[in-house]
C-alpha cells in the first residue's frame, strides 16, 4: 500500500451529505491536485461520525485535527495553511464549547504565523548527526531524481526557472550561474559552498548547516551534475566549530551510505566534498578571494574577467554557492520550479532566511517569503521594539548594506525593492536599532570592520575607507567640521567607482545611507556639539530632568562614580565633574528622567553662575 | 554498507519513519532539545540532563529524548518540543531546570500539558 | 666591554658623569631624567642594563623596577641610592636588581659593577632560550606529523597552519621556518599568510583564551564595555596574554550567535547576554 504523509477522512455519513460534504471532496480533490500533492494526501470518505449537526466534517491524520461546518470556498486556504505550511486552520476547528484551548497554536504567534519554512524546512525537526532522521524527510530523494531522471540541461532548466538568486547577497540567478558554467569544457570543474559567513549579524548560514547539513550536500550534489564537476568543497569559517563537526559527520555518513564518492546510487556520477577551514578573513566572502584561499594562499580578490565559472579555483571552471542557496535547491528539484516561484514576486522568488537581531523582542531566525513588508517582520515577527523604545533604523546587508529608517518600513523585501533604499537584502543579517543608538555610530562601526578587513590590495579600498573612517572618527569625537559630510559623500562615489572588488565598492554605503536618511545626526554632531543618543561620550552630556526623576535612587546606586546625589523620593542630580558618561544611569532609569544634552550644556550655565 | 540504490533510499525512508513515529506500543513521547550554538549556550544540555534524569527516575521506557539544531527564536532558549501521540506537539522554551523537571514530570510522563509554560503547539512545517 | 646601557636620574649630571666613565669602556650609554622618558624609552627594548636612581619625582624608581620586571624581564638592574635605606633596598632586590651603587661612587667602583651586571645579563641569555623554541620543542613530534598529513596536497599550507596553530597555541616564526621548509615554500610565502587571516597568531595564548565578539548585535548591546572590563580585571591589552599564561584576550568579528548577545567566547565555551559589570565572575569559573 502506498504510504501518504496525510490522511484525510470525510465524512460521507448521509448528515454530511446533506450539508454539502461532496461538493467539499470535489473542491479538496481540486484543490490537492492543482498543488501537486496527490503522491502526499490521500482522501477517503467515510462513513458517518455522528458530529451530523457540524457537518461537513473533515478528519486530518496524523494530526487528528477535527474540521467542521465547511464551505467549498474555504477549502483553497485550508489546504494552503493546513497541507503546505502545516499550520492546522483554528477557525475551521472543532470548538468544545466549556474547553478554549489554552496554549495558543502557531497561527495564533505572529513570530511563527508570517514564516514559511522551507531553507529551513527541517530546523529543528531531525536530528543532524544521523542521516536516516534526513531520509525520512525525504532527504536525498532530489539527488536521487536529479542524477537518475535528469540531464544537466533538465536541472539547469528547473533552476532557472524557479527563478532562485543567490542568498549570499549580490542575488546572481543561480541557474544562469550554472549554465554559464556548464558551457564551458574543461578536464576538471569544482563546486564550492560558501559558508565563510561574514557579515556580522548574521547566522542563518550556521543554523542550517548545524541543523541541516545533509541538505548542503545535496544541494552540491545537484549543482555538481548541473556544470559536470567531481570535486567539491565547502569553505566555513573556523570560527564555526560545531557547524564544522556536524558537516565533516554528514559528510562521513554520506559516504557510507554511497550517497557520495564513487558512481553515487549506481548512477554513474561521482563526487567527492571536502571542508576546508577558513581563517578568519571577511574578504573571503568574495567568490575569487575565496578561491585563492583554498588554494592556501592569501586571501585577495582578482580582477574579473575571467570569471570564476571559466577560471576559477586552481584555473578551473568553478560554481560558488552560498549555503542557502544550497539548501533551497532539493525543494526545487522535487516540487519543481513553479512549486518555487508561488512565493515572492517575479523577479524574487521564493522565500529569504533572515538571521532577525538587535533591539527587537523576539530574536531568532527567520525565513519569509521573499515581498513581505519589513515593518512585518520587524513588529509581528519580530514583536517589535524592545522595552518599549522607538524604532530607527534597520540595518540589512552588514558592512555592504545600510539603514533603512521608519519611513521605508513598508519596502517590501525583494531585491530591487532593496537596492531603492540603498541597502542590499544581503545575506541575510538584520539588525534592529532603536533610539538608543547613534547612527553615526553605526556608521564609523561599520567602516573599522571594512578597514580592518579590506585585503590592502586596491588603494581605493585600503586609503580610502580609511580616510572617510578618521572623518567618522573625528565627528564622533566632536572634531567634525563643515564639509565633512560633503567629503564622506564624494569620497565615497570614489571608492565605488574604482574598488576592485565588492568589498570595497560597498563599504561606503552604510555610511552613504545613514547620510541620506540621518543627516539631521550628522548635523547635530558637528554643529551643536551634541550626540543625541548619548552614545559618542565627548558630544554628550548626562543631566536629571528634576520633573520627571522619581527620587527612586537607582541611578545612584548604579553610578561606578558616585556622581549622582539627592535625597530619597525628591530629584536627583549628576555631579557634571565627576561623570564619566557611561550611560548606565540613562539605562537604568525606569522613568525616563536621564536625558541627553549636548556637549557644551553647562558651559553656559557655568558662565551664567559667573556673571 | 553496499552501495545504495534509489530502492534502498526509500527502502529506508520508510523504515526510518516506521520507526521513529509515535504509536502505541512504541514510543509514546517524542522530546527534542533544541541544540544549536544558542541553545547551547543558553544551557541546552543541563536541561535535556535533567530530562533525563527524572525519565530514568520515573523509570519511564516509552519516552524517545533527542536531539536538533536551532529552533529558531534564539532571545528564548533553552527551547524543547514535546510531542505526544495524537496531539500536536507542543514548544516550551526560556526553560531552566526547575521548569524542565515540571515539563518531564507532567506532561512528558503524566500526558497533560502544562500550559503556564507551553509557548506554542502545532508543526511550523508539514512537507 | 659591550652593551647597551640607560642611566636614569633626575640629576642631568648624574647621568652626564656616569656616561663619561662607561663610554670609554666601550659601551653604548643613554640617559633618561624621569621615569616616565625611561619607560617611553624602554618601550623600544634593546636595552641591556637599566642603572636608576630611587627617589625621584613622578614615576620613581621602584616603579620603574616593577614595570621592566613586567614588560622588559631580560633587561638587568642596578639601583642607584643616595639614602641607602634598608628597606629601599631590599624591596628592590625582592624584584630582582641584580646590584646597587651607594652615592656617592668611585668610577672604579660603577665600571666594576657594570661589567659584572653585564655579565650576569649575557650569561642569562645564553641559558635562556626564547620561549617560542622552547614551546615548539616540546610539541616537536606532533607539529611534523600534521605537516605530514598535508604534505603535497594542493593548498595544504592553511590547513598545516590551522593544524599547527591547534597544536602549539600560536604560530611564532620559528615555526613558520619549519613549515616553510617542510612544505617548500618560501618563509615569506608562510608569513604572508600567517598575518593576513585573523585566525592566525604569532602571539601565545593563555591557557583560558577569551574571546569577545565585536558583530553589530554584540557592538549595539555595549561588548565593546566588556572588552574594556576584561582589560581592566586582566590588565591586559586586546591580543595580550597575563604573565602567568593562564588568561588571553582576543576581540572577534561575530561568533555568529548574536539572539545572545553580547557574547564572550571562552574556550569552546559561549557566554550569552554577558553583563559588563558581571563578567570578573564567568573568568574567575576557568582557573
Amino acid at each position: 500500500m502506498e504510504r501518504y504523509r496525510v490522511n484525510l477522512m470525510l465524512c460521507g455519513g448521509t448528515g454530511c451529505i446533506a450539508s454539502g460534504s461532496l461538493k467539499i471532496k470535489d473542491a479538496l480533490a481540486d484543490e490537492i491536485k492543482k498543488r501537486g500533492l496527490q503522491n502526499e494526501i490521500s482522501l477517503t470518505l467515510t462513513g458517518c461520525n455522528g458530529f451530523c449537526a457540524q457537518g461537513p466534517i473533515l478528519i486530518v491524520h496524523p494530526d487528528e485535527i477535527f474540521y467542521e461546518k465547511l464551505t467549498p470556498d474555504d477549502i483553497p486556504y485550508l489546504v494552503e495553511e493546513h497541507f503546505i505550511k502545516g499550520r492546522p486552520v483554528q477557525k475551521f476547528m472543532y470548538k468544545e464549547p466549556e474547553k478554549r484551548a489554552a496554549v495558543p497554536t502557531m497561527n495564533d504567534i505572529p513570530f511563527f504565523k508570517y514564516q514559511v519554512l522551507r531553507a529551513l524546512r527541517n530546523k529543528g525537526l531531525i536530528d543532524p548527526e544521523n542521516i536516516e532522521d534526513y531520509i525520512a524527510r525525504d532527504g536525498y530523494m532530489a539527488a536521487a531524481k536529479a542524477l537518475l531522471e535528469m540531464t544537466p540541461e533538465e536541472i539547469i532548466k528547473e533552476v532557472k526557472e524557479s527563478g532562485l538568486r543567490g542568498r549570499g547577497g549580490a542575488g546572481f540567478p543561480t541557474g544562469l550561474k550554472w549554465e554559464l558554467c556548464a558551457r564551458v569544457q574543461a578536464d576538471q570543474k569544482y563546486i564550492l559552498c560558501n559558508g565563510d559567513e561574514g557579515d556580522p549579524g548574521a547566522f542563518m548560514d550556521r543554523s542550517i548547516m548545524e541543523a541541516d547539513p545533509h541538505v548542503v550536500l545535496e544541494g552540491m550534489i545537484i549543482g555538481a551534475k548541473a556544470i559536470g564537476a567531481n570535486k567539491g568543497y565547502i569553505y566555513v569559517r573556523a570560527e564555526y566549530p560545531l557547524a564544522v563537526r556536524r558537516l565533516q559527520k554528514a559528510i562521513d555518513q554520506a559516504k557510507e551510505y554511497g550517497l557520495l564518492g564513487e558512481n553515487i546510487l549506481n548512477s554513474g556520477f561521482s563526487l567527492d566534498i571536502e571542508i576546508y577551514q577558513g581563517a578568519g578573513a571577511f574578504v573571503c566572502g568574495e567568490e575569487t578571494a575565496l578561491m585563492r584561499s583554498i588554494e592556501g594562499k592569501r586571501g585577495m580578490p582578482i580582477p574579473r574577467p575571467p570569471f570564476p565559472v571559466v577560471k576559477g579555483l586552481w584555473g578551473k571552471p568553478t560554481v560558488l554557492n552560498n549555503v542557502e542557496t544550497y539548501a533551497n535547491i532539493p525543494q526545487i528539484i522535487l516540487n519543481g520550479a513553479e512549486w518555487f516561484r508561488s512565493l515572492g514576486t517575479e523577479k524574487s522568488t521564493g522565500t529569504k532566511v533572515f538571521a532577525l537581531t538587535g533591539a527587537v523582542n523576539n530574536v531568532g531566525l527567520i525565513e519569509v517569503p521573499m515581498g513581505i513588508p519589513l515593518r512585518t517582520i520587524i513588529y509581528d515577527i519580530g514583536g517589535g521594539i524592545k522595552k518599549g523604545r522607538k524604532f530607527k533604523a534597520v540595518q540589512l546587508g552588514g558592512p555592504s548594506g545600510g539603514c533603512i529608517p521608519e519611513s521605508l518600513l513598508d519596502t517590501p523585501v525583494t531585491y530591487e525593492d532593496i537596492v531603492k533604499t540603498g541597502a542590499i537584502v544581503g545575506s541575510g543579517g538584520m539588525v534592529v536599532m532603536d533610539d538608543s543608538n547613534c547612527m553615526v555610530n553605526v556608521a564609523r562601526f561599520f567602516l573599522e570592520f571594512t578597514t580592518e578587513e579590506s585585503c590592502g590590495k586596491c588603494p581605493p579600498c585600503r586609503i580610502g575607507t580609511r580616510v572617510m573612517l578618521d572623518k567618522l572618527i573625528d565627528i564622533t569625537e566632536g572634531r567634525g567640521r563643515e564639509g565633512d559630510i560633503e567629503l564622506l559623500e564624494d569620497l565615497a562615489q570614489d571608492i565605488i567607482k574604482t574598488s576592485l572588488c565588492g568589498l570595497g565598492q560597498t563599504a561606503p554605503n552604510p555610511v552613504l545611507t545613514t547620510i541620506r536618511y540621518f543627516r539631521d545626526e550628522y548635523e547635530s554632531h558637528i554643529y551643536e556639539g551634541w550626540c543625541k543618543a548619548g552614545v559618542c561620550r565627548e558630544l554628550s552630556t548626562f543631566y536629571i530632568d528634576a520633573e520627571k526623576c522619581k527620587g527612586c535612587g537607582v541611578c545612584a546606586k548604579a553610578c561606578p562614580q558616585d556622581a549622582i546625589t539627592g535625597e530619597k523620593k525628591k530629584p536627583h542630580s549628576i555631579d557634571q565633574s565627576l561623570c564619566i558618561k557611561c550611560r548606565t544611569c540613562y539605562e537604568k532609569c525606569k522613568f525616563g528622567a536621564v536625558k541627553v544634552g549636548p556637549r557644551d550644556m553647562f558651559k553656559e550655565e557655568m558662565e551664567e553662575v559667573e556673571a | 554498507m553496499p552501495r545504495l540504490t534509489i530502492e534502498d533510499l526509500k527502502r529506508i525512508k520508510e523504515q526510518h519513519k516506521a520507526k521513529t513515529a509515535l504509536r502505541e506500543g512504541a514510543y509514546r513521547v517524542k522530546v527534542t532539545v533544541h541544540m544549536g550554538t544558542c541553545g547551547l549556550a543558553a544551557g541546552a544540555r543541563e536541561i535535556m540532563n535533567v530530562i533525563m534524569d527524572e525519565l530514568q527516575k520515573a523509570g519511564t521506557t516509552d519516552v524517545v529524548v533527542t536531539t536538533s539544531g536551532c529552533a529558531g527564536l534564539c532571545s528564548r532558549e533553552p527551547m524543547i518540543t514535546v510531542e505526544m501521540l495524537n496531539s500536536p506537539p507542543v514548544k516550551y522554551c526560556d526553560l531552566n531546570e526547575e521548569k524542565a523537571r515540571k515539563i518531564t514530570k507532567e506532561h512528558i510522563i503524566g500526558g497533560n500539558v502544562v500550559e503556564e509554560l507551553a509557548f506554542v503547539q502545532g508543526c511550523e512545517t508539514s512537507y | 666591554m659591550e652593551g647597551n646601557i640607560l642611566i636614569v636620574d633626575d640629576e642631568e649630571v648624574v647621568i652626564k658623569s656616569c656616561e663619561r666613565i662607561l663610554s670609554p669602556a666601550g659601551y653604548n650609554v643613554k640617559g633618561a631624567t624621569s621615569g616616565e622618558e625611561a619607560i617611553n624609552i624602554l618601550q623600544n627594548g634593546g636595552f641591556d642594563l637599566v642603572i636608576t636612581d630611587l627617589k625621584m619625582p613622578g614615576i620613581d624608581g621602584m616603579e620603574l623596577i616593577r614595570w621592566l620586571r613586567k614588560n622588559s624581564p631580560h633587561a638587568g638592574i642596578i639601583v642607584i641610592t643616595g639614602y641607602p635605606s634598608q628597606e629601599s633596598i631590599r624591596d628592590a632586590l625582592q624584584l630582582g636588581i641584580i646590584d646597587y651603587l651607594p652615592k656617592p661612587f668611585s668610577p672604579e667602583l660603577l665600571l666594576d659593577i657594570t661589567e659584572k651586571a653585564m655579565n650576569t645579563v649575557k650569561a642569562k641569555k645564553i641559558e635562556e632560550k626564547p620561549v617560542e623554541v622552547k614551546d615548539v620543542e616540546a610539541k616537536i613530534g606532533e607539529i611534523m606529523s600534521a605537516i605530514g598529513q598535508n604534505k603535497g596536497k594542493p593548498g595544504a599550507l592553511i590547513p598545516v597552519l590551522q593544524q599547527v596553530q591547534e597544536i602549539l597555541g600560536y604560530l611564532p616564526p620559528t615555526v613558520q621556518r619549519i613549515i616553510a621548509k617542510e612544505l617548500n615554500l618560501p618563509v615569506s610565502e608562510v608569513h604572508a599568510v600567517v598575518s593576513f587571516y585573523s585566525f592566525f597568531t604569532m602571539k601565545p595564548k593563555g591557557k583560558h583564551n577569551i574571546r569577545v565578539c565585536l558583530g553589530t548585535a554584540c557592538y549595539v548591546k555595549r561588548a565593546n564595555e566588556i572588552l574594556g572590563k576584561l582589560k581592566e580585571i586582566l590588565g591586559i591589552e586586546e591580543g595580550g596574554i597575563t604573565e602567568d599564561r593562564k588568561y588571553s584576550l582576543e576581540t572577534v568579528r561575530c561568533l555568529g550567535a548574536c539572539g545572545l548577545a553580547p557574547v564572550v567566547m571562552v574556550n569552546h565555551d559561549t557566554h550569552g547576554a554577558v553583563d559588563p559589570v558581571k563578567v570578573g565572575d564567568i573568568i574567575k569559573q576557568y582557573n
